[in-house]
């Protein structure tokens, strides 16, 4: 029964060593202002582990064992990281540390039963459209790709369009189940009539606006993309069509192409990725990261050894950078692999769901995780153009930390629900033995 | 369904081997291109405030140097002459990276070079700081001759020993004080960096060695040297006042009248319509073949041993064969033009330009020496010989009789470019047995004059020359 959670304790240990040695060889150096004013934070953290683990124990036995380790290890690396670059924002780290994981332990126990959020979809909807629009509506300063779009309200400053963005996941994932079960070719075997119905139009016609508002009117392009990229693969598993699929493909790039030739700050950022040389303002940032990332080599400069004072918004939008900077390209390509990791073991368990609706959110929330730490990282190598994305777990950004802690616990429930295939096949005369869980 | 979820797994799996793809670029393939790009200010900015290894000159005057103070950081770099040296040895700094030799020599300075760090056996167990110290081939008192004479006048200046190529004095103005940009005081030191930076007269710019100016016409002694490759010595040029290119714009025209004759009555009447008439005759081909050999044109601009290659501006001559040999449009920097012309008196032979000569140990152990570097044979001896026989001449009776000096024969030229508020004056003394080049450009606003203009540059050149000369202690050539 408890195998997963063996497996998750086995390699929450290994997440835990690891933190605490990279966290003691950036302490050994001596440029590194790191004292042992952080250890209790550093057990503080395990601590959280550890009661995450004892809660999975307790009310999700048989939930997956790879996803808890993965997103701790990342974790552990983000904080090694931010302590070592400034000490101070410890505290800050482990604040958020611990409303993420109490929002992890409300989410796990809260929902009991998934599909009570079907029932609430208008409601999610309108409030993951609402956070998703209203911020970047209200924040207004001058673009600065050192720090996201956030409302600052004294002492903590959120940045919820991620939040709403897990609500309109979760949205899209009920109205598509609830799409597919009344429509689908599949389903009915009617593709004649379906391909004359518009109804298949809508979620496509909604993405289209809904990004392209992000697009034009808040010209924050980092937002968009993870809206676009989770919209676009939870539309193709439920409905997709490969015609529709380019027709709106190029809908969303007539849209960047609007954005990009007639609004000034979305000019300005193409502009800098193109030639950040020309652009030292917006470009200077990317121009520093890939001076660190060529200066940290293939093995890297080991930790404490880098330049992280040197960048700007090293700690949230650039955190990749110190990573591989310090580990090098061999830790760069680790930290790669944990997302692939988490996106594999995501979309694993959307195939084995138990429903449709799990399936699509599941497919969601992975792809929620791995677009967003695509997005930022590939605007950190200037494969995108520069834009404010954290990454997932790593970056000291706490709306992002609570949000993702939050999806992560509805991919465990989903995990939780699913029949376990793998043991049902391989093991039959266990099955016949034991009772799975408590479902 | 299921098919679906492995399409969006296959794209997340491409997509993540772009980025791994990219990131190897970066990180492994273009690294060394990245670590030494001019603009990358992050190595030196990582060891601002380490353990660093002191400048001084060859005379022996500590130029930079790491003192310890009290205070979070303990340690603190210092110029103790200021402006003197700003375009020498650079600064440093905790935000803005760092210029000059603090910049090029960051691996001997900072003791991240391995023959600095293990200077004994035994070090290859103790971890201990090593630095490297530099000695300069520059000398405090030259330096202080071209302040003098360079006084208050935008410019550069550069003073070069032809047969090392060694440079021993090196001036450019406006200057800067980098003691304020190596403080610690990170506020001050940003308010001062961005009005530094933004000062029309960019006193942050190395203008010897990294500002390209019209060349104007000292490159006819560039044409000189092609035509008497081409055997062209007793050519002679019928009287001509004017030389009208067919795509030309404008006219090559000469002041005083219609002129012409021999290569040497040409230089001596600085005739640039005549020398247009050689250009045509030799051909650009040929021009360019001799200006690549000495380095005015062609990929690689001269730079001081161990600066950043980057941004190149490389010149390139006029398409035009007759604007080419006047050297039209076609810019140099103060050290190609002091590079040039100590090519010619050493021989034809190019000596690679270079300001360190020694890394010392911490306890004045000679770790590196940089011996005297020859590039190429870019003229012959013949060539070079009758070449200085034309700059001399042109000193004793030509356009240059300005930079004369008593006691002493110097060979030389002098240019302005009005158009361009710039003029050029270049010294080779002694032209007999060349121990000295001294190039002079001076920026200056107020320039109408070719005359007077032409004199006060070449006054400037002169002083240097003959203080330099004057030195008791000045003996290079011969040692």
């Amino acid at each position: 029964m408890a195998r997963q959670r063996v497996v998750e304790l086995t390699l929450l240990l290994l997440a835990a060593f690891i933190t605490v040695v990279t966290v003691a060889i950036a302490a050994v150096d001596e440029r590194v202002a790191l004292s042992w004013r952080v250890a209790p934070y550093l057990f503080g953290l395990m601590v959280l582990w550890a009661v995450t683990h004892l809660a999975l124990r307790r009310w999700a036995s048989s939930s997956n064992g790879l996803l808890f380790p993965i997103t701790a290890l990342l974790q552990g690396l983000g904080f090694a990281f931010i302590v070592r670059i400034d000490p101070e924002l410890a505290d800050n780290h482990f604040a958020w540390s611990l409303a993420a994981t109490c929002s992890f332990l409300l989410a796990l126990r809260g929902l009991r039963d998934l599909s009570w959020l079907r029932e609430v979809r208008p409601y999610v909807g309108i409030a993951g459209a609402l956070l998703l629009l209203v911020p970047g509506a209200i924040a207004t300063g001058p673009v600065r790709l050192d720090s996201s779009s956030t409302i600052d309200l004294g002492l903590i400053s959120i940045a919820p369009q991620q939040l709403g963005n897990l609500f309109l996941i979760t949205f899209f994932a009920a109205w598509l189940s609830r799409y597919r079960s009344r429509n689908t070719a599949e389903h009915l075997g009617q593709v004649q009539r379906l391909d004359g119905d518009p109804s298949r139009f809508l979620p496509l016609v909604g993405g289209w606006l809904l990004t392209s508002v992000i697009i034009i009117f808040h010209s924050d392009m980092s937002s968009a993309f993870v809206t676009f990229i989770i919209f676009v693969s939870m539309w193709w598993i439920a409905a997709g069509r490969i015609r529709d699929l380019a027709a709106f493909l190029t809908a969303i790039a007539g849209s960047v192409a609007v954005a990009a030739s007639s609004i000034a700050e979305t000019k300005s950022i193409f502009a800098a990725w193109i030639d950040p040389w020309a652009n030292p303002e917006l470009g200077d940032a990317s121009i520093r990261s890939s001076f660190a990332l060529a200066g940290g080599g293939l093995t890297g400069t080991g930790p404490g050894g880098g330049s992280a004072d040197w960048m700007s918004g090293a700690t949230d939008l650039f955190a990749f950078v110190p990573l591989a900077e310090e580990l090098g390209f061999i830790g760069g390509a680790a930290i790669l692999l944990s997302y692939l990791l988490l996106v594999g073991v995501g979309l694993r368990l959307a195939i084995a769901a138990r429903t449709e609706f799990d399936t699509i959110l599941a497919t969601g929330i992975a792809i929620f995780f791995a677009g967003q730490a695509w997005a930022s990282i590939a605007a950190v190598v200037r494969f995108l153009p520069p834009m404010g994305l954290s990454l997932p777990f790593v970056a000291l950004n706490g709306s992002l930390l609570v949000t993702c802690n939050i999806a992560l616990a509805l991919l465990l429930k989903i995990s939780e629900a699913a029949p376990n295939v793998s043991e049902r096949t391989q093991l039959l005369p266990q099955i016949a033995l034991e009772p799975q869980g408590d479902q | 369904m299921t098919r679906r979820i492995a399409h969006v797994g296959v794209v997340f799996l491409v997509l993540y081997g772009l980025l791994f793809f990219r990131l190897e670029i970066i990180q492994v393939l273009n690294a060394d291109t990245l670590q030494s790009h001019p603009q990358n200010t992050r190595e030196i900015t990582l060891v601002f405030d380490e353990p660093r290894g002191f400048i001084r000159t060859a005379d022996g005057e500590i130029i930079a140097q790491t003192v310890a103070v009290s205070g979070r950081q303990g340690r603190l770099r210092q110029y103790p002459y200021g402006p003197l040296y700003s375009h020498v040895a650079g600064f440093i700094s905790a935000e803005n990276g760092g210029s000059g030799l603090e910049r090029t020599q960051n691996q001997f300075l900072g003791g991240e070079d391995l023959g600095v760090r293990l200077q004994d056996n035994r070090d290859l167990f103790i971890d201990r700081s090593r630095t490297g110290q530099l000695e300069l081939s520059i000398r405090h008192d030259i330096q202080l001759i071209t302040r003098a004479a360079m006084a208050g006048q935008v410019g550069a200046a550069v003073v070069l020993n032809p047969t090392t190529g060694s440079v021993l004095g090196l001036w450019s103005a406006p200057q800067f004080d980098p003691n304020h940009l190596s403080s610690h005081d990170l506020i001050a030191v940003t308010s001062d960096y961005q009005a530094l930076s933004s000062d029309p007269n960019q006193p942050l710019l190395n203008r010897a060695e990294f500002q390209s100016y019209d060349i104007g016409s000292l490159f006819t002694i560039v044409t000189a040297a092609a035509a008497i490759e081409e055997d062209l010595r007793d050519f002679v040029v019928p009287p001509i006042e004017r030389v009208t290119s067919i795509e030309g714009s404008h006219a090559i025209v000469h002041d005083g009248g219609p002129c012409g004759g021999d290569l040497q009555s040409l230089l001596l009447a600085d005739c640039s319509p005549g020398w247009a008439t050689i250009g045509t005759t030799i051909g650009r081909g040929k021009l360019n073949d001799v200006s690549q050999r000495l380095g005015i044109t062609g990929t690689s601009p001269v730079r001081l041993e161990g600066s950043p290659k980057g941004a190149l501006q490389t010149g390139s001559l006029n398409s035009s064969a007759s604007y080419a040999a006047v050297g039209e449009g076609l810019k140099v920097t103060p050290l190609q033009v002091a590079h040039l012309f100590a090519t010619i008196a050493n021989g034809g032979s190019r000596m690679q330009p270079h300001a360190v000569s020694r890394v010392l140990s911490y306890d004045n152990k000679v770790l590196e020496e940089f011996a005297p570097n020859a590039l190429r044979q870019s003229l012959s001896k013949e060539t070079a010989a009758e070449l200085r026989q034309l700059l001399a001449d042109n000193v004793a009776s030509g356009t240059a009789q300005s930079l004369s000096i008593n006691g002493t024969s110097v060979g030389g030229m002098v240019a302005t470019k009005l158009s361009d508020k710039h003029g050029w004056a270049v010294t080779i003394a002694p032209v007999t047995l060349p121990e000295l080049v001294v190039a002079v450009l001076l920026e200056d606003d107020s320039f109408n004059d070719q005359q007077i203009d032409e004199a006060n540059v070449a006054a400037v050149a002169r002083r240097i020359t003959e203080a330099v000369l004057r030195l008791p202690s000045f003996k290079v050539g011969g040692s």
